[in-house]
């Protein structure tokens, strides 16, 4: 049987191998974690990283375990990432197909609205975001999901676009095929591979976006940990306690990266044309 | 061309009003008014004094009427005034554009400096394995959080006296030496993730250029090889750079904004965190107005960049 | 015979490295080219015919391609030898090339004249003006209208005659001995295809330059050449002049090509004949002839035992590659 295509590339390997190992962390962290994330132990401050006292990543300022923290902090992350990407993949993918299938007028109100979306950089229109509606975690996820939104909606639409005119569509439609059908049985399955790519790379910038939310205290807010807050309170301590900013940030980037490898290898499987460009 | 960027400049107008228009209704989206918010708890005012400052806050007009005199008044660099100091927004903005401005620019020109010169070196040894390398560091680039890196920076070259001169902003033209000493650790930390994306594409891009029938014509005539990589394939990758490189200025912009509150330097980053944490709406909404026209015109300038270096868009100008 | 050898290629080996294997594109090629005459090098696409003049000027691209063994004389000095620097001053100057598609052979970003001028600015240290002064003048005589605007222009305003035009402008700017000019009219219509090769004719006279013609198209071998090489399956299975091919062709392959060519003499009732099957796998090459399975006069010889090449009558510029032939070469 011929091997699938994902486990012939690499990087996509790669890729997947890290985000199994984060799901596999984030599984054992919901019923064991090295130490309570959330204990202060005022005797056992800013301790550094050994393997003697458990603390294999060290405690931060208030005594806390920093691996049990960013164990607690990954789910936090995962799971603002998937929802936010989530959230702007329905709803984007929604106005995507609608303006790409109608056409016309909607299809050029829809467009309209995503070019002025994309007219704010990513993290301003995220800051501004949580401005209006308020610090906390699940307004994160709307931050993120609403710059989602103009992106899968101009990527849903181009998938639809370019397979329109397409000889097969003809042909359904000349076989007397409705429009529902057509829609649901050869447009969406066949539009599917850029919109996986780009929920790959979405849920790393997602990560990114949140980690940068949280250092600026604007998204999910202390005592529960997350990645990003986690490297906000490190920077009163940072100079004496290294490693309550060291290991926070690498754990962002393993993540992340883990992604950006998937969609990336992803990308080289699903779409042909790009085949040959390394 | 003159007809291609006027073109592009009057495509401006409806975007920019659509920015302006979701700028105003989010704020007002925002539970309590703008007065409530001067006011505070702590003051109280007479039912006389009510009404003036209602009339002054504009909480007497419905929201159309309010957007458009925000709109005529934004146009005329009237942003209005702070809730918290009531100084005018607009010229706190300016003294510190530049500084964020710098910023961006310098962290641009940085990345471009070292990405785009590995990536040629790097498509000069094609093999599997430079390859997999260059991949991997582009997308280690993308992977990389900016604030991260800075507070790095700042953990790491603070024992060095003077390597990050901090407290306040020198211009340029002031104290050349002195901003750029101020700007380079923040631009790196802004821009070094990017410049392993220009990496990328510009090996990648190299590499189908050099793939091109007219890089054998250029051989063939017996040019240097630094010619055919230099005039020939150059003028040709360059031009997906470029693409890319506008696609992400607001990357950079964003990244200035976490930067700055990292080496405390004080732009219209700082200034925006500044004000979301005291609430003080018009400076939000005027920072977020700036930025985001700052952003489209960039944009538009790349897209002229594009146009200029690239004869087969220049269309209308075949009898030149 | 007395004519004057400007280019004499000897067992040329190129091959190219493949996921599949070794293609064994161009195989113990030989032949010589004399000053002031158009050879022709025929065969179908595949048959290495392109990948042989580019070995010349050691534009092959390494990797995956190699040039493994040979030699290739030019002024008594083997180009292979040549380092990087040598070769340079070769290309462009003595020896030009024109290629197949003038569209991507040109540089999409840079001005018509210039990407003529340089090879002058090079080869013959002419200052700017000079340069694009002569790039016009070039472009007149091969017949762009408005010469001094068009030379302003980028390859994608000119049409694809006009290109071609300009190809040969470029590779002719510096008088060269030698023009390669590698299916300089298969990507053109047929119209302009006979006003290319008109230029490019009058021009090698002009200049006694001497010119190697690829082509698959028979029709272009009997308008321009003296002489002629067909190749197959990376080697030259036939060399004969002009008169030799079209009216004594010895070769079944050269044979089945004759017969592919619609005549407007021919008898309605006679077929058009085409050869059966296809051009062998250059990476499987079969260890007999490679014309063998296709071969209507296959002997039990050609199966096993690749043909060396018989000169007919003993003369080394008329050769066959073929078992057939052996007895007329033994009787010379």
């Amino acid at each position: 049987m011929e091997k699938p295509r994902i486990l012939k590339n690499g990087i996509a390997i790669m890729g997947l191998v890290i985000i199994l190992l984060y799901i596999i962390m984030i599984i054992v962290s919901s019923f064991w974690l090295p130490f309570d994330p959330s204990e202060m132990d005022v005797k056992h401050v800013l301790e550094s990283p050994s393997f003697g006292t458990g603390h294999f990543f060290g405690t931060d300022e208030f005594g806390r375990d920093v691996l049990s923290r960013i164990m607690k902090g990954s789910s936090v992350s995962l799971i603002i990432s998937i929802s936010a990407t989530a959230l702007g993949a329905v709803f984007g993918i929604m106005m995507g197909i609608w303006a790409g299938f109608l056409g016309g007028r909607w299809d050029n109100f829809i467009m309209r609205i995503a070019d002025i979306m994309f007219s704010f950089p990513s993290l301003l229109m995220a800051i501004f975001v949580m401005a209006v509606l308020g610090e906390n975690t699940y307004n994160v996820i709307i931050a993120i999901g609403i710059i989602y939104i103009p992106q899968f909606a101009r990527i849903s639409r181009g998938a639809i676009l370019s397979l329109k005119s397409n000889e097969f569509i003809r042909a359904a439609r000349s076989n007397g095929a409705g429009n529902i059908y057509i829609l649901f049985r050869h447009l969406l399955p066949n539009s599917m591979p850029p919109i996986i790519v780009q929920v790959s790379l979405s849920l790393s910038v997602a990560i990114l976006l949140e980690s940068s939310l949280s250092f600026l205290g604007l998204g999910v807010q202390p005592p529960e940990p997350s990645w990003g807050n986690m490297l906000s309170s490190a920077r009163k301590v940072m100079m004496i306690a290294p490693w309550t900013a060291i290991y926070p940030g690498l754990a962002i980037i393993t993540l992340v990266l883990g992604f950006n490898l998937l969609g990336d290898g992803l990308r080289d499987i699903l779409d042909p044309r790009l085949r040959n460009v390394s | 061309m003159i007809r291609y960027i006027v073109k592009r400049l009057l495509s401006l107008i409806p975007v920019l009003f659509g920015v302006s228009l979701i700028i105003f209704f989010l704020v007002r989206m925002i539970p309590g008014t703008a007065l409530e918010m001067y006011m505070g708890t702590q003051v109280e005012a007479t039912p006389e004094q009510m009404v003036e400052l209602q009339r002054i806050f504009g909480e007497d007009k419905p929201v159309p009427v309010l957007y458009m005199e925000w709109l005529g008044d934004i146009i005329h660099g009237d942003f209005g005034y702070s809730l918290r100091t009531g100084r005018p927004v607009f010229p706190d903005i300016l003294s510190r554009l530049p500084l964020s401005l710098e910023l961006t620019l310098f962290s641009l020109v940085l990345a471009l400096m070292i990405g785009i010169p590995l990536g040629i070196v790097s498509s000069l040894h094609q093999n599997t394995f430079g390859d997999f390398i260059s991949r991997i560091t582009g997308l280690l680039g993308l992977s990389l959080p900016q604030f991260w890196l800075a507070a790095l920076m700042v953990m790491a070259f603070s024992g060095f006296r003077g390597w990050i001169p901090m407290g306040n902003y020198v211009g340029f033209i002031v104290d050349p030496l002195r901003n750029l000493k101020m700007l380079f650790f923040p631009s790196l930390a802004i821009g070094i993730g990017f410049a392993a994306v220009v990496m990328r594409y510009t090996r990648n891009s190299m590499l189908e250029v050099l793939q091109q029938d007219y890089i054998r014509t250029a051989k063939a005539k017996g040019l240097k090889h630094r010619s055919v990589i230099y005039t020939h394939a150059l003028k040709n990758a360059i031009l997906p750079v470029i693409t890319v490189t506008g696609f992400n200025t607001g990357y950079l912009l964003g990244g200035a904004i976490v930067i700055e509150e990292v080496f405390a330097l004080p732009g219209i980053g700082r200034l925006s965190l500044y004000a979301i944490y005291q609430r003080d709406y018009p400076i939000i909404q005027a920072v977020v107005m700036i930025i985001a026209t700052i952003f489209v015109v960039v944009n538009l300038i790349t897209d002229i960049i594009y146009a200029l270096m690239n004869p087969r868009t220049r269309l209308d100008d075949t009898t030149r | 015979m007395g004519k004057e050898i400007i280019l004499h290629v000897e067992g040329l080996r190129t091959e190219f490295q493949t996921e599949r294997g070794i293609v064994q594109a161009v195989n113990n090629v030989s032949f010589v080219l004399h000053r002031g005459e158009t050879l022709g090098i025929v065969g179908e696409s595949g048959c290495g015919k392109s990948v042989t003049n580019f070995s010349i000027l050691k534009l092959v691209q390494y990797p995956p391609g190699r040039i493994t063994d040979g030699t290739v004389l030019y002024n008594e000095k083997d180009l292979l030898q040549c380092s990087e620097d040598e070769i340079r001053t070769i290309r462009g100057k003595h020896i030009a090339m024109i290629f197949q598609d003038p569209l991507t052979s040109l540089n999409p970003v840079i001005k018509i004249w210039v990407q003529i001028a340089e090879a002058l600015r090079l080869h013959q240290g002419m200052s700017k003006k000079d340069a694009k002064a002569k790039a016009i003048e070039l472009l007149k005589l091969i017949g762009i209208p408005d010469a001094e605007q068009r030379a302003d222009n980028y390859p994608h305003q000119f049409s694809g005659g006009m290109r071609q035009r300009v190809m040969i402008a470029m590779a002719l700017s510096c008088n060269p001995d030698i023009l390669i000019a590698d299916e300089p009219t298969t990507a053109l219509d047929v119209t302009i295809q006979a006003q290319i090769l008109e230029i490019i004719k009058n021009l090698s006279q002009e200049h006694k330059t001497s010119v190697i013609m690829i082509t698959h198209d028979l029709g272009v071998v009997a308008e321009m050449c003296d002489a002629v090489c067909v190749m197959y399956a990376g080697r030259i299975v036939e060399r004969a002049t002009i008169d030799e091919l079209f009216y004594d062709p010895k070769h079944p392959y050269t044979i089945g090509l004759l017969n592919s060519i619609p005549r407007i003499d021919q008898d309605s009732e006679e077929h058009l004949h085409s050869i059966l099957g296809a051009p062998p796998d250059l990476i499987d090459l079969p260890i007999g002839c490679p014309f063998q399975p296709r071969c209507t006069h296959a002997m039990e010889i050609c199966a096993y035992k690749s043909p060396p090449e018989f000169s007919m009558g003993g003369d080394e510029s008329r050769t066959v590659a073929c078992w057939l032939h052996e007895k007329e070469h033994a009787h010379g």
